[in-house]
């Protein structure tokens, strides 16, 4: 019943990031063949973020607790004192809002494979599918560190907080001389199936432990908190 | 299983150095109806949230059903066994009652079909309504309902009929006491009305400044609080008797009122008696008090 209840709190949002991720493709689709494969790569890579944020900001259980604590969002204590542990509790969250991203990565390339010839031209359906494969892994350690974030952050703060430090990582992954078999934005992008047509099996994994990582590190966030 | 169903002992919690528990001791019999007084943050919700695993105390202990709070794991057994109704009455506004219902059920495995059928038809509740379009006397009934069928042994009640209406709050406390009656759970409610804790509390504990200051059964409460007055022919009764420390064992408080004082004890109260019948020209009468008498006069004193 708590995955029932996340969708009903998470559906709109889905819908709404939905929409905007598919009328930012379809705009940009119109530039015809004038559009590099890259841009729309580079674009796809933003739009996960942008997934990703907003579903995660959408619903951890954390989120209530502060405005609960402003007393707009009683119904926080209400689910607090449900039968029900505080890791279950955030894993089911985290793992509604981590389906509901795989769905939109999954959705998102369906419509750069249909909108844009440029990517059927150069990429097979195999491909495509390995390129959603890398998306949804890479991106997972991205959804992590908003649910992270999440734990502690009210609604407002994590969608900045969590943009903030996207920005950050990016701007470090360049910065700092780590090898580029590990940099997660290289293999969403000029890395990845569509552009170099491998996989980037190093990148997924440092990013599947980078997410292991920031879901522990939520969860202890979550178990040690007081309401 | 020990003759306590809630138990806590030196309990202490504080937030950001202000201590908001000073070492609470609270013994909550099984199959009582416990009112649990004080003034607003006197500590009696900081109290609630740590019984049910919300808070961490900082330090002493606290049990419910004889297990221990501070565990994480045991404390879902807890929750298991308990019914909550929070304070300000708020469930999720984007379900329904028989969403919140349908939703609620399957976490309880001794739901009981038959008293969520009962109140559903008593408290009239429309289950298609959506959460956000009921009254707060509605919300409470649907929040009472979601306790009492869950079919706990314990409910912890914070404010239970705060802000309904007379008719719904009658219709609330007569439920509560009717619950306890045919299905021998446990209440420990939180209140600020006290006359209606004094009508079906038959245990209290009062908190002030996070300090429990009286706990006991509301009976043996009564019987032993009297107030006692002594009236005198003319106003020239001197210090004697206007200082409580002046007088044998168990004056709490003397008041001066005129040609008369009044006294409040709570125990030895013939004693006090027999020393007030011993003053030349006085005249004693003593009388019952009120659980507000005995709440407000440790309150101020405090």
């Amino acid at each position: 019943m708590l995955w029932y209840k996340g969708w009903l709190e998470t559906r709109f949002r889905l819908v709404f990031v939905l929409a905007v991720v598919a009328f930012t493709f379809f705009v940009q689709s119109y530039g015809g063949s004038k559009i590099e494969a890259r841009a729309v790569i580079f674009s796809a890579g933003i739009s996960v973020w942008l997934i990703c944020v907003f579903l995660a900001a959408a619903g951890i259980v954390t989120q209530q607790n502060l405005q609960a604590a402003k007393g707009l969002h009683g119904s926080t204590l209400f689910t607090l004192t449900l039968p029900v542990s505080r890791f279950r509790l955030l894993a089911v969250r985290a793992g509604l809002g981590w389906l509901e991203m795989a769905g939109g990565i999954g959705g998102l390339c369906c419509l750069l494979w249909f909108l844009f010839p440029v990517i059927r031209g150069r990429t097979t359906p195999r491909e495509m599918v390995e390129y959603a494969a890398v998306l949804i892994v890479c991106g997972s350690a991205f959804y992590c560190i908003t649910v992270l974030l999440a734990t502690f952050l009210d609604d407002l703060w994590r969608v900045w907080g969590s943009f903030l430090c996207y920005g950050a990582i990016w701007w470090l992954a360049y910065k700092i001389p780590a090898p580029a078999s590990v940099n997660i934005f290289l293999a969403m992008g000029d890395g990845s199936p569509v552009l170099a047509h491998t996989m980037p099996w190093t990148a997924m994994a440092f990013a599947l432990g980078l997410a292991a990582a920031l879901f522990f590190a939520a969860f202890k966030v979550a178990q040690h908190r007081e309401y | 299983m020990t003759d306590f169903i809630i138990e806590t002992s030196q309990l202490t919690k504080s937030f950001k150095g202000h201590p908001a528990l000073q070492g609470v001791d609270l013994q909550v019999p099984v199959g009582s109806i416990f009112g649990f007084l004080g003034r607003n943050g006197a500590g009696k919700t900081t109290t609630i949230k740590t019984l049910i695993g919300l808070l961490r105390p900082d330090s002493g202990s606290a049990s419910v059903f004889g297990i221990p709070v501070e565990d994480e794991n045991r404390s879902v057994d807890i929750r298991r066994r308990i019914g909550f109704v929070t304070e300000d009455k708020e469930l999720y506004p984007y379900m329904t009652v028989e969403q919140i219902i349908r939703f609620t059920r399957p976490f309880f495995p001794k739901w009981r079909d038959d008293l969520e059928r009962r109140y559903l038809r008593m408290f009239e509740l429309p289950l298609a309504k959506k959460i956000p379009d009921l009254s707060k006397g509605m919300r409470s009934k649907l929040m009472l309902l979601l306790a009492i069928a869950r079919g706990a042994e314990l409910l912890i009640l914070d404010e239970p009929t705060d802000g309904l209406d007379p008719a719904a709050t009658e219709d609330v406390l007569r439920e509560l006491v009717a619950v306890a009656a045919s299905e021998g759970t446990t209440m420990f409610f939180s209140s600020h009305q006290l006359s209606e804790v004094e009508l079906i509390a038959d245990h209290i504990g009062i908190i002030d400044l996070g300090r429990m200051i009286v706990a006991g059964s509301l009976d043996d409460m009564k019987a032993r609080y009297q107030r006692i007055t002594v009236v005198f022919g003319d106003n020239a009764f001197g210090d004697l008797v206007k200082t409580p420390a002046r007088w044998v064992e168990g004056v709490e408080s003397v008041r001066e009122e005129g040609r008369m004082v009044s006294i409040l004890a709570s125990h030895n109260v013939e004693a006090i008696v027999e020393q007030a019948r011993s003053i030349p020209g006085a005249a004693v009468e003593r009388f019952p008090v009120t659980l507000k008498e005995i709440f407000l006069e440790h309150v101020r004193r405090n």
